[in-house]
């Protein structure tokens, strides 16, 4: 297997530039829209909206400003270009049916469109809604970290378009060091909120083994519509199934029990009436 | 958790259509357990459920098919794209519910051909209607193997929906309870009604009906143990709107109603039996909207 490849996402670099989003959309020749008309969204400059089955990068916009400081000093802008954050243990690939989900060789997570029959059960089990149906092929899509040009030896579209850094590819190890010094950084210059998103022990990300594609924040994960806990679906696997078998064998078994109990009922009632009828009848003249 | 969910599954009324006739055919095959346990495996009543179980699951199956967003490529599920080999993986509740859906379908077939041979319709060999595999130690256990799966069916859709990160579905863990709770009502309804409706009203048929008046109230327990588990966490979601109005009247519906006339009248009334069965049979559906189109509605 290859070195573990990923991205680390410098949301302190970030300038909202959407190249990105853009040279995705071309490299993957993903669609603009979904059909229909394109629309804005009304919030800030986000009119992306959300990652799904055709947007795979997405720049988000968030205005911290207070409405009762009118001089906006305290104000300022989060920014982040969001991404499959390609799990260590991914929820996608572990429901998936069909096998249509893989982990590669560089240990990111890629759909193969060809094996993909729009089950959806990973929009369902992905815990950071990356996922969505791309309706030009009626499967299931995401990022798959250019997983082509990898096999290229290329740097994947956004990574290689990001005119900042914020964005930065290459082996796991690698980026996790180099975000730690930027953490240490950031902190000295004054920035104290700075912290990493995806790295084991994080104390967020624990329960799926960190994320291969991790993101520096400066703020809570909730502000940038990251979970504060992402878990894995089959947490639920065990006690769903054994709350399911109890049930459904206590209501055989007490089925079975009332059905026999009213059936005898009916059978000694059966044959009580009959035996009454005789005892009531007038003697038969021989 | 996330508050809010952008990506729609889109698990919409096929889905739901799906899980509630193939909870109906599980149901429906246990009740005839229930008789072939108790010695009437080829009384009229286990009969007809052996009817009603099969054509439903094969309902069910075109159902879940058709509902894909590829449905040519349905076989993905069972068969590995390419090498052809056996696809499961257990851990998935929607790829093991796709072989379990696939052995029950079998067992309930060979029960539905049984009931077809015990009419005199054909023969099979040595398979005839005075030979038949139901009311003997094989069939008995056929029949065991087939309720076992039957319940497997029942359960494995609200599996699928728990092991998830949908909000509301994966933070309670009782819909696969409730869900295999509401298969055996409506099935055990379903099969009451049709005899009730075309068949002799005959001892089995009443003794169903009273028993169905046990799960009736298991059911219920399962219900509140639901909701309860839903008060004050993030899964309140499905408390809200559409889906709870659906969840209530399914309460009274398939709960209160039925008990309360069975507690008022003699259940072996013919129009009780009717009413009771349909009764059941529409709050089993709206429950299950409930609780599939709750989280997907907010």
């Amino acid at each position: 297997m290859a070195e573990p490849m990923g991205f680390f996402t410098d949301t302190t670099l970030c300038i909202g530039c959407k190249a990105c989003e853009v040279a995705c959309k071309e490299w993957n020749q993903l669609p603009a829209i979904n059909g229909g008309q394109n629309t804005l969204s009304g919030n800030s400059y986000d009119n992306t909206r959300r990652l799904d089955g055709i947007n795979w990068r997405h720049v988000k916009f968030i205005e911290q400003f207070d409405a009762n400081d009118p001089n906006r000093t305290g104000g300022r802008w989060l920014l982040m270009s969001d991404v499959c954050k390609h799990c260590v243990q991914a929820g996608c690939l572990e429901v998936c049916p069909t096998g249509a989900i893989i982990r590669t060789q560089f240990d990111t997570v890629v759909i193969q469109s060809d094996v993909c029959n729009g089950c959806r059960y990973c929009i369902s089990a992905c815990p950071f809604d990356v996922i969505g149906i791309n309706e030009a092929n009626n499967t299931a899509m995401k990022c798959t970290l250019c997983y082509d040009r990898m096999l290229g030896g290329l740097t994947p579209a956004c990574a290689q378009a990001c005119p900042t850094a914020s964005i930065q590819f290459g082996p796991l190890h690698q980026l996790r060091a180099r975000a730690e010094q930027r953490v240490q950084q950031l902190r000295q210059r004054g920035e104290s909120r700075a912290y990493l998103y995806g790295v084991p022990g994080d104390g967020y990300t624990d329960r799926i083994g960190g994320l291969n594609a991790f993101f520096l924040l400066v703020d809570r994960p909730q502000v940038y519509g990251l979970p504060e806990r992402p878990e894995l679906p089959s947490r639920n696997s065990l006690p769903g199934w054994l709350l399911g078998w109890g049930s459904g064998i206590l209501a055989a078994l007490g089925g079975l029990l009332a059905f026999r109990q009213r059936r005898m009922a009916a059978v000694e009632e059966a044959v009580a009436v009959p035996a009454r009828g005789r005892e009531a009848a007038p003697p038969q003249e021989e | 958790m996330l508050g809010e969910r952008a990506n729609p599954v889109h698990w919409d009324w096929l889905v739901l259509l799906e899980m509630f006739v193939a909870g109906v055919a599980g149901g429906a095959y246990v009740a005839a357990v229930i008789l072939e346990v108790s010695g009437r495996g080829r009384s009229p009543a286990a009969r007809t459920a052996h009817l009603l179980a099969f054509p439903l699951m094969a309902l069910a199956t075109l159902l879940l098919i058709v509902d894909l967003a590829r449905p040519e490529r349905f076989w993905h599920m069972a068969v590995m794209n390419e090498r052809f080999l056996p696809m499961l993986k257990p851990w998935s509740p929607m790829s093991l519910g796709t072989w379990l859906v696939i052995l029950f379908t079998l067992f309930a077939f060979v029960s539905f051909v049984d009931a077809l041979i015990a009419r005199r319709l054909f023969t099979i060999g040595g398979w005839r209607y005075d030979r038949t595999l139901h009311g003997t130690p094989l069939g008995l256990a056929w029949s065991l193997v087939g309720g076992l799966l039957g319940l497997a069916v029942g359960i494995y859709s609200g599996v699928l929906l728990t092991v998830g990160n949908f909000p509301g579905w994966g933070q309670t863990w009782m819909i696969p309870a409730v869900y295999v709770s509401t298969a055996m009502i409506t099935g055990v309804a379903a099969v009451v009604l049709i005899q009730a409706l075309v068949g002799p009203t005959d001892a089995d048929v009443v003794s169903l009906a009273d028993a169905n008046v046990w799960l009736i109230a298991w059911w219920l327990v399962n219900v509140v143990v639901f909701l309860l588990t839903l008060v004050g966490g993030g899964a309140a979601i499905f408390l809200r709107g559409v889906p709870l109005i659906a969840i209530l009247v399914a309460i009274v519906l398939a709960g209160i109603v039925p008990l309360v006339l069975y507690a008022l009248r003699p259940i072996s009334l013919k129009g009780n039996l009717v009413l009771s069965a349909v009764l059941v049979l529409v709050g089993g559906f709206l429950m299950r909207y409930g609780i599939v189109m709750g989280p997907q509605l907010h």
